[in-house]
């Protein structure tokens, strides 16, 4: 928990061991203890509950050896060899500051072990430095990683508000507009009907029914986000002919290209290919690909070609239009992002279809690939599975819906 | 140079024919004389030329902003003293912090055919430009 709060814990936690001796043990005894386990590395010397002093082995066979020899001194109790002052610390010493205390002793005693003792002083254990170091740096790492976390996170958030925001500020734009077109020309209409000019009348009663229009896709378009948002969008499967699926949106393509010089073609088999899917929205996935395809091609050709991958549908919408710069590929399926700037206005249309239809592909369990050559055109792949499974349509319905919420 | 003119004129510059045609009629409904210019490219021109007593700005224009055309208009010695006006589908907040940004005389809301009449009067009737 301590390192989680990325605060430092306290020693009395770290305790290495608790190892201790009588202070009138004999040198022998302590050289066989400390010949016998390699691991032990200090040995406290404590009489009834008071640390009297430290043992550590690199000090302590340094000095049996070279200034005293075994044999002769062997016998003499520890405490005289050992160090009587050995740096004491209590045990709610922050580990920080503890480390900080070890490392201003005189190098030699750097890495002597410290002795612990509790709040009445009586001795609680021994620390190892090596092992507080490690551990401090493990509270570093941790309070790095927690920072960047923090950071990320904050980071996120600004960035989702200022999605959002954008987000309002189009909506409020994209509906206002065809909204305040409606509003002008219904009182100009009256002008014109009030004069008798029947004409005028007419033009702006036309320019009146493409703004209601045009607010209608918007407003279909904004409801069908919020019900993706809110896993809300249904599906309704049933079983259709994805070939004729093709022919009627390449119908009502060729109506969007109007007089340009552009061809809409399909590319499939004559034979019928059924699918089992939502074909509302697939026909939707495809209407925004291709008014897309319509909108920016100003001549050439829009070719909508179908495959059969394995278990997949594969539809490809190509034309020859203007394209998608490199740069611009990431933006393509975020909101209201219509390339150029978000501010110069951009061609007519909602700004959410692609969002829509990426949205849309992974409800069917599908997906969707783009590549362009900016100047010479756009290629849009989407995979459907050829039978979109429902929860309903699985043999064990019950237990499906128990497991999880997916459908594939 | 040329003599004055009966009639106040009005320039309105919009990427969207409807918005130009409906602002036009309703306009002309109040007496004004009023051109329109579609998209932003070129409208410099247009201003230098048809000498407007207001500029009517949208903002949203594909290839060239409102709030970038204004600071072309406004830093151009033959432009810099016709009156813009922001009129825009925007949110209000982001209109009056444009005009704080951009200098431009004021801005209307569009759709909001009463503050349209009302705005373009006061503008036209006010002693600047």
């Amino acid at each position: 928990m301590d390192q989680l709060c990325g605060e430092s814990p306290q020693v009395g936690k770290l305790i290495t061991s608790r190892e201790h001796l009588q202070p009138d043990v004999v040198v022998r005894d302590v050289a066989d203890r400390f010949f016998k386990s390699s691991e032990l590395d200090a040995l406290a010397l404590v009489e009834g509950r008071n640390p009297l002093g430290l043992v550590t082995r690199p000090k302590f066979f340094f000095t049996v050896f070279r200034r005293y020899g075994f044999e002769l001194y062997g016998r003499k109790p520890i405490i005289t060899i050992a160090d009587t002052a050995p740096l004491l610390m209590h045990e709610d010493e922050r580990l920080d500051v503890a480390i900080d205390k070890a490392l201003e002793r005189p190098p030699q005693d750097v890495y002597d072990d410290i002795v612990v003792v509790n709040e009445s002083g009586s001795y609680a254990g021994l620390l190892s430095v090596k092992q507080m170091v490690i551990q401090q740096s493990t509270v570093l790492a941790n309070n790095i990683i927690q920072k960047e976390m923090v950071q990320a996170k904050a980071k996120e958030i600004e960035r989702m508000s200022e999605l959002r925001s954008r987000f309002i500020a189009h909506v409020t734009h994209e509906l206002r507009s065809p909204v305040n077109a409606i509003i002008g020309l219904a009182e100009l209409i009256q002008v014109s009907s009030r004069k008798g000019y029947m004409e005028q009348m007419k033009d702006r009663l036309a320019l009146l029914m493409s703004s209601a229009t045009n607010l209608r896709a918007i407003v279909t378009n904004i409801l069908d986000l919020s019900k993706i948002e809110a896993g809300k969008m249904e599906v309704i499967t049933e079983q259709f002919n994805v070939v004729t699926l093709l022919n009627e949106a390449a119908e009502t393509t060729r109506v969007l290209v109007g007089n340009k010089p552009v061809n809409v073609e399909v590319i499939a088999h004559e034979d019928p290919l059924f699918m089992v899917s939502d074909p509302v929205k697939i026909r939707q996935i495809l209407t925004n690909l291709l008014s897309n395809a319509a909108k920016f091609t100003e001549k050439g050709k829009i070719l909508i070609s179908l495959g059969l991958e394995g278990s997949r549908v594969r539809i490809v919408v190509s034309d020859t239009g203007i394209g998608i710069r490199e740069n611009e590929m990431d933006k393509l399926f975020v909101a209201f992002s219509q390339l150029e700037d978000t501010m110069t206005k951009r061609h007519e249309g909602t700004g959410l279809g692609l969002t829509i239809t990426k949205n849309l592909l992974t409800i069917l369990g599908g997906k969707i690939t783009v590549a362009s050559n900016f100047g010479e055109g756009t290629s849009f792949t989407v995979f459907f599975p050829l039978n979109h499974m429902t929860k309903e349509d699985s043999s064990d319905g019950r237990q499906e819906r128990q497991k999880d919420g997916t459908d594939h | 140079m040329e003599g004055k003119r009966d009639k106040k004129m009005v320039l309105i510059i919009d990427d969207d024919v409807k918005h130009l045609l409906t602002a036009k009629g309703l306009l002309e409904n109040m007496g004004y004389e009023v051109r329109i210019h579609h998209f932003a490219f070129g409208a410099t021109n247009a201003v230098r030329e048809t000498k407007p007593d207001l500029v009517l700005l949208d903002m949203n224009m594909p290839g060239l902003s409102g709030e970038r055309l204004s600071k072309l208009l406004l830093s151009n010695g033959k432009t810099k003293d016709i009156p813009i006006v922001f009129y825009s589908s925007n949110d209000e907040d982001n209109l009056r912090k444009a005009v704080v940004e951009y200098g431009v005389k004021g801005y209307i809301a569009k759709g909001d055919i009463f503050e349209l009449r009302k705005k373009v009067a006061s503008y036209l009737e006010s002693p600047i430009g």
